[in-house]
């Protein structure tokens, strides 16, 4: 469980001023591209504590169905826990529009990744400092994105869905590439 | 007379059920009862009084012919017979019985004629009793149209009275006393002296005497069961999981079964590779139908999953592949031609909208699925000289004819063991169920097969709720609604079903204007035309029929003509209502619902009144414009029934009814992409949950002298009532379901 | 595999992805666990794995890592749990093929969390459809039963 904002984990270097450069801001709009994606976003809100539907064909934009609420636990342990229907096993989700299932423990990402409904600037700003991103470095965080069962199952989503773009491995290699150009981001 | 009689043979329209004309009937013929179902099977000892009752020393077994499914059936007829015959409900035990023309139904008449349900002329009373002797010899044995209750309310505690009365005779020779000296009480016969002898002591002594036929029923305030809070009999098998469900049996050697049919609905297969089915775990045997394919496993989830790998080449739909085409169909069907019926013309509407301001509006009501909850089943095992078939079945005797036909065998060899349902709100009036169970069993001969469905498979083959359109045309004048027109045009969902069933119907279809044509309101200038839509996608009887659709259409019109107006909704209906019981439950949910008490800004009331199967129900519903969308936050409910029976399920089943009507509105339709039905699972059609549901009042009203029932009733003002609040809050007009295409909800 | 199933061991020998819901009805013949979907939309499957609310028709064979409860295990007519007990109280059945789902996720809510308020009543049995609306009801029931459960 990677819930802790773990700050001890800070080794980020100073992400203050850098030179934005073509390659690292490319590299930074698909990343965005995967991280606005509904497939991300779903899960990745904010303090409401609500997952969303979009994109599942459901209705473009919409709220997790059945009046679901993960809560301040963000495991719906106040009411109903994900895990209720989302089953911690390495599943093949061959089911269309059954509840997807991942080998870990279903869940929505700490509040200070709520990604959904922001910017390309508001996500990467997040996503370059610890104290929002996780608790995570650079390497912190492409290791993160090469072993998290989450990361893998939003471009391997199973029948029927709609998969972020790119992959595991060309996420984890714009994030190098992100982070070696001194995580630029737009200004915004 | 001769009205009458052009009437009868035109429209043998059973509520939604259609029977064929020209069925042929003497006196004779309807004077006779039709045999006791239970004589035949009665032991030595045993007491059968009367189709209802059969009473020996091991106990009292109480039969409840119409089906239960889930609108607590069993119990209301169990509690009408034991009222009359001094029995208590912890004292009895109960069975649907075998299906017989004893049971017929002689309530379904009511609705079937084309005459508004509070008109007691003469054509239309004899109109009544003319439909029902056609029910009697036919011996329609049927549940649906909310006539339980009123078919049940007389027949039952007369059946209870008789029981009770023979009992008393019986007593009265063993003892040598005058049966007028005899009480009873709780299951046993009182002698004036305190002895109790109990009714399973003299069954055998009850057993050979006649029944004796002429008593009287009790005053209401004699009463000790009906009308009062009593507990349901299954209350406690469904709230610890010992219910059993037709999907739940299991008998000796059983199979599993399941199978896919054309999701183009009514079309053939054309041809089809099992190959990688065939060798999967568990699967039995393949088989080949000429609408589809069927895998018999050792378990429903393998006979699921070999299904799910079998290549099917189907064929095309006999209807519009697109939805678009269908919705055109219906727009193209407000022509003379297409005319099914001009039910109402009260002045002169034409005149009438030569002045005033006039209002336009177009209104849309898609398809809409049943799905109850239970998946469709059935457990069936064919032999050379019977056929078993366990499932539940609103039409029990139709099952019998039907499936004496398919097998070429005597109707007497067919025999349906009818079930509790797991919900069918219309769904059960259909057979493919029973018809595909029995394909698949004749080729296994002896061996008992249950058929499940998948719940896609239940949705690919639901027979949907009718699509339709309607225009209003109105005017008003001086604050006040002077003129309605209103034109719809739907399928034909009684037709589509009574060619199922054999029997097509001529004449026009009672429902598609049911719940506007009778709408109990007196506008000086009021036409409602009926045009029948070819058929297009097959549909049946949906919980309240044509009035889900007619009713939304017409309460929400008049709700537009109100506005343009510049009337109070509530108090412009009051003022049109030609009815004391119309009048009487607009003014229980003005009173309940505190009607023109002040509103929150973002806040909105509505209401609607509808009348069907001769119950006139309003509704005031009261939602709030929140940022996170509408969310409804209360209705209140009245109804007009005669007699409440059984009050705790009363109210149960006008909560469902609203929330059904409701739910349905807001979130569900069916629609068609490839001849198939896009929505497949309850993802894409939920109807209401929980978290939308608003708080409920309900009030039942006995003003009237005739006893209705109260399945259907609520669900037409639902939708209108809830469109009402929504445009007094927001002034946004839904004129289409469902509701979600147009607002978001909380 | 083994499964322990309302306190007593079964020994079934079924494909690893068998569904448990099918697992217990068709295998062990145990049918107070209902099929009404497949896909995790009606909750009228629920049972229990070490106490918490599952969705069998979601939950494969071969994922099972714990004690199965289904309403049989919960209560009987004879001993009912506090839940099953404010259920018939409150009569809240029609046709009644969901409720044994919607009283798994009531004590299973109610042992997450003794207090639920409202809201949190909606949310936890949401999921749980009735076709026949009884939610009104429900909402009663796990209230009454709230209170029956922090008095005992």
């Amino acid at each position: 469980m990677r819930f802790v904002l773990a700050a001890v984990a800070c080794l980020a270097a100073p992400i203050a001023v850098q030179a934005q450069t073509p390659d690292g801001m490319a590299a930074w709009s698909r990343i965005y591209a995967v991280a606005s994606h509904p497939r991300c976003t779903n899960c990745h809100v904010g303090s409401s504590g609500r997952p969303a539907w979009d994109d599942l064909g459901y209705g473009r934009n919409r709220l997790h169905g059945m009046n679901i609420v993960a809560d301040a636990s963000r495991i719906g342990a106040e009411s109903i826990p994900c895990r209720a229907c989302h089953i911690s096993a390495a599943g093949e989700n061959a089911v269309p529009h059954s509840a997807p299932q991942i080998d870990d423990a279903w869940r929505l990402p700490p509040v200070e990744l709520a990604w959904r409904g922001k910017s390309s600037a508001e996500v990467c700003t997040q996503l370059r400092d610890p104290e929002t991103n996780d608790g995570f470095d650079l390497v912190g965080l492409i290791d993160h994105v090469r072993t998290s069962a989450f990361v893998n199952y939003g471009f391997k989503p199973g029948a029927g869905r709609n998969s972020a773009p790119g992959s595991v491995a060309s996420l984890a290699q714009d994030l190098q590439t992100w982070g070696d150009a001194g995580m630029p981001c737009e200004e915004g | 007379m001769g009205r009458i009689k052009t009437i009868a043979r035109r429209s043998f329209l059973i509520g939604s059920v259609a029977i064929a004309g020209g069925v042929a009937f003497g006196a004779y013929l309807v004077k006779r009862d039709p045999d006791n179902p239970l004589s035949a099977d009665a032991a030595e000892g045993d007491a059968v009084f009367n189709p209802w009752v059969k009473i020996n020393a091991d106990g009292i077994t109480l039969v409840t012919p119409h089906t239960d499914l889930g609108q607590g059936a069993a119990s209301m007829q169990a509690m009408l017979i034991a009222e009359e015959l001094d029995v208590e409900l912890d004292q009895i035990t109960t069975t649907p019985g075998k299906p017989a023309a004893a049971y017929y139904n002689t309530a379904l008449a009511s609705e079937a004629v084309p005459f508004r349900s509070n008109d007691d002329g003469f054509a239309a009373q004899a109109m009544r009793n003319t439909m029902g002797a056609v029910m009697k010899v036919l011996g329609a044995q049927v549940t649906g149209g909310s006539t339980s209750v009123p078919d049940s309310f007389d027949k039952l505690r007369q059946a209870g009275a008789v029981a009770r009365e023979t009992l008393k005779a019986a007593a009265a020779q063993e003892t040598g006393l005058d049966a007028g000296q005899l009480g009873t009480e709780r299951g046993a016969v009182i002698l004036p002296d305190g002895t109790r002898i109990d009714y399973t002591a003299l069954a055998a002594r009850a057993a050979q005497i006649d029944p004796v036929s002429d008593v009287t029923l009790r005053d209401p305030s004699q009463w000790r069961l009906i009308g009062k809070p009593l507990q349901r009999l299954d209350i406690v098998a469904k709230s610890t999981g010992t219910q059993t469900y037709g999907i739940d049996l299991e008998v000796d050697g059983m199979v599993h079964a399941s199978v896919r049919m054309n999701p183009r609905k009514g079309a053939p297969m054309l041809g089809y590779d099992a190959t990688a089915a065939e060798g999967m775990r568990g699967v039995k045997q393949i088989v080949a139908l000429p609408y589809g394919v069927a895998v018999i496993a050792d378990n429903t989830w393998r006979a699921f999953r070999a299904l799910e790998e079998i290549e099917i080449d189907w064929a095309q739909a006999p209807y519009p592949s697109e939805q678009a085409d269908h919705w055109a169909a219906v727009e193209a069907s407000f022509t003379p031609e297409r005319l099914d019926k001009e039910w109402r013309n009260d002045g002169d509407v034409e005149a009438a909208l030569e002045k005033g301001d006039i209002v336009k509006a177009e209104y849309r009501a898609p398809y809409v699925a049943h799905q109850p909850l239970e998946p469709l089943s059935a457990l069936v095992t064919v032999t050379p000289e019977r056929v078993d078939i366990l499932a539940s079945h609103q039409l029990p005797r139709f099952v019998h004819q039907r499936i004496a036909a398919r097998l070429e065998m005597d109707d007497g060899q067919i025999h349906l063991h009818n079930q509790y349902a797991g919900g069918s709100f219309g769904h059960r009036l259909e057979f493919d169920n029973i018809d595909v169970a029995v394909d698949v069993a004749r080729e296994v001969p002896g061996t008992p097969v249950k058929l499940t469905f998948r719940r896609e498979e239940d949705f690919a083959q639901d027979y949907n709720r009718q699509i339709g359109m309607a225009r209003g045309r109105g005017a008003h004048a001086g604050g006040r609604v002077t003129a309605v027109d209103l034109d719809i045009a739907t399928v034909s969902a009684s037709r589509s079903q009574s060619k199922r069933l054999g029997a097509p119907v001529p004449g026009p279809d009672t429902q598609i204007a049911a719940g506007a044509w009778n709408m109990r309101y007196a506008v000086p200038d009021l036409r409602v035309r009926a045009y029948a839509v070819p058929e297009l996608a097959p549909t049946s009887s949906w919980r309240s029929v044509g009035a889900s659709t007619a009713g939304f259409f017409a309460e929400s019109f008049l709700d537009e003509l109100i506005h343009a107006a510049g009337a109070d909704p509530m108090a412009e209906r009051l003022r049109l209502a030609n009815d004391p019981d119309a009048r009487a439950v607009l003014e229980a949910v003005a009173e309940m619902s505190n009607w023109g008490s002040p509103l929150g800004p973002k806040q909105g009331r509505g209401v609607a009144l509808v009348t069907s199967f001769g119950v006139p129900v309003a509704e005031v519903v009261e939602v709030t414009d929140t940022d996170d969308g509408i969310k409804i936050d209360h209705v209140w409910v009245a109804a007009e029934v005669g007699r409440v029976v059984d009050p705790v399920t009363f109210e149960n089943v006008v909560a469902g009814g609203v929330i059904w009507g409701l739910g349905h509105a807001m979130n569900s339709e069916i629609t068609y992409s490839d001849g198939r039905a896009e929505q497949d699972n309850y993802h894409l059609s939920e109807g209401m949950r929980l978290h939308q549901c608003p708080v409920i009042e309900v009030r039942g009203l006995e003003n009237n002298s005739t006893v209705r029932g109260i399945g259907e009733p609520p669900v037409p003002p639902a939708a209108p009532a809830l469109a009402n609040a929504i445009f007094a809050a927001t002034g946004v007009r839904l004129r289409e379901m469902p509701f979600h295409k147009s607002v978001t909800f909380v | 595999m083994k499964l322990n199933v309302n306190g007593s061991p079964h020994d079934v020998d079924v494909e690893d992805d068998m569904p448990l819901l099918w697992v217990l009805r068709d295998e062990l013949g145990i049918k107070g666990v209902k099929y009404g979907c497949g896909i995790a939309q009606c909750g009228a499957c629920t049972v229990h794995v070490d106490g918490v609310a599952v969705r069998s028709c979601q939950l494969a064979a071969g994922d099972v890592d714990g004690d199965i409860t289904t309403i049989e295990g919960l209560g009987t007519p004879d001993a009912l749990h506090a839940v099953q007990a404010a259920w018939i109280e409150h009569q809240v059945a029609q046709c009644g093929y969901c409720q044994s789902g919607q009283i798994m996720q009531a004590a299973s809510l109610l042992d997450l969390n003794a207090t639920p308020t409202d809201d949190q009543i909606d949310q936890a049995m949401s999921g749980n459809l009735c076709r026949c609306g009884t939610y009104p009801r429900i909402r009663a029931a796990v209230k009454t039963a709230a209170t029956k459960l922090q008095g005992a």
